[in-house]
């Protein structure tokens, strides 16, 4: 009992401070980076959406190396649970987790619509808010459900990781072509002044290989822990 | 009163939420719920996330938080609890008149009773038949936990499994009862290997 009080006054003090620090929160807004982004973000990157224009132009160096490790997760996750053999699950007599049908149901009418509103997220990053990795979490929730419709589904992990290392080959790459265009390294690899209509086309190409990324990164993640059971 | 101020009525109740809802996630004892609760979480703060105009964050946090953890989570609880037993011996070890109610049933039963365990019993065709598979490799390959079968030579049902696993030792005490039952256990590989 002793313990639960002193858990519940230390998230007490927690909430104390945390309404401490709202009050010198407001120093924040009066930065000079916000403006300047503001300014000319749409100019410089082509991106209305100004999350997209940093993630991925002013500071890509960052994202990459987030997608670097969402990759090494992956591995790490395959290494530990071996799945290097043919892997098989076996046929239950008797199952007690079987998924209710009414969430089996609801499932097949969300899927298609999911996967729709993720693709959307991937090709809209650079006018709505969204952009990679969003629209590739919620790909991956989509096709995370087919195992709850149909909990026989094998997948192939080998080929899945196989993919996303040519995903990731491909972001870097599409990155390092600013080297060759404009002289510099991971920034977007239209002219300069050029116009801003034309340099969305980096926005989106690398907003869809982030999202193919993610999304099979999550696939691969979860199709471990779901072999995982022995 | 303006929109403003909603707005901030609003942000309130859903940090104060947010507390709650933390309090009692370390309070409960019940896997499924605490699942639940993490996703009123992350559903809570996304909500958090939009009202301080940052919807990026709030679609990442409902997509990952909301969705991919639960089903993670929900894979990982429902594995966990369960002890899968495959069945190559096909007779009335198990089942006997159309009913679960074979001895070897009856004492799995008990054992899985004892730690609270979710007895699943499966008698895969595939893997029952498998040529290439000897025991060893099934339960290697497999998420397969104890494998019945019966020697014809002694006339007595085996129980294999992994050596590694401490489940086993209890097995084995309870079935000195029966004479009929062996219990067997082989080595696995080391990890890494």
């Amino acid at each position: 009992m002793s313990r639960k009080i002193i858990l519940v006054a230390a998230l007490g003090i927690l909430f104390v401070m945390f309404f401490l620090s709202m009050e010198e929160m407001e120093d924040l807004f009066k930065n000079d980076a916000k403006l300047y982004f503001f300014e000319h973000g749409l100019d410089d990157t082509g991106s209305s959406n100004l999350i997209t224009a940093i993630l991925l132009d002013y500071r890509l160096f960052d994202s990459l190396f987030e997608a670097g490790i969402l990759l090494v997760a992956v591995f790490g996750v395959i290494w530990i649970s071996r799945h290097d053999f043919e892997e098989r699950n076996a046929h239950f007599m008797l199952d007690k987790y079987k998924t209710p049908e009414l969430f089996v149901t609801l499932s097949r009418f969300v899927f298609p619509l999911l996967l729709m509103l993720g693709f959307f997220i991937i090709l809209n990053g650079h006018l709505t808010p969204g952009g990679g990795f969003q629209g590739g979490a919620v790909v991956a929730t989509a096709i995370l459900l087919l195992y709850y419709i149909n909990l026989e589904r094998k997948t192939d992990i080998s080929l899945i990781v196989a993919v996303v290392k040519f995903a990731y080959l491909g972001i870097v790459l599409t990155a390092s072509i600013s080297l060759i265009t404009r002289g510099e390294i991971f920034t977007n690899f239209m002219a300069v002044d050029a116009p801003t209509m034309s340099k969305y086309i980096y926005i989106i190409a690398l907003d869809i290989l982030i999202g193919i990324n993610v999304a099979l990164c999550l696939w691969a993640i979860f199709t471990a822990f779901l072999k995982e059971g022995r | 009163m303006n929109d403003l101020m909603w707005i901030d009525i609003i942000a309130y109740v859903l940090q104060f939420m947010l507390i709650a809802i933390a309090v009692v996630v370390v309070l409960q004892k019940n896997n499924s719920t605490i699942v639940l609760l993490v996703v009123a979480f992350s559903l809570v703060v996304s909500g958090l996330y939009v009202i301080n105009h940052a919807p990026d964050v709030a679609i990442a946090e409902v997509a990952i938080g909301a969705a991919i953890i639960p089903l993670i989570y929900v894979i990982s609880i429902s594995r966990q609890r369960e002890f899968i037993v495959l069945d190559r011996a096909m007779d009335d070890f198990i089942i006997s008149n159309n009913d679960f109610t074979g001895i070897g049933y009856v004492l799995l039963k008990r054992f899985t009773d004892y730690y609270h365990l979710e007895l699943n019993i499966c008698n895969d065709p595939g893997l029952c038949s498998w040529e290439a598979g000897p025991d060893k490799v099934i339960c290697e390959k497999t998420n397969v936990d104890l494998i019945v079968s019966r020697d014809e030579e002694k006339g007595v049902y085996q129980l294999k499994g992994k050596e590694s696993s401490l489940l086993m030792t209890k097995l084995a005490q309870m079935a000195e009862d029966y004479d009929d039952i062996e219990v067997h256990t082989f080595t696995e590989r080391g990890f890494g290997e």
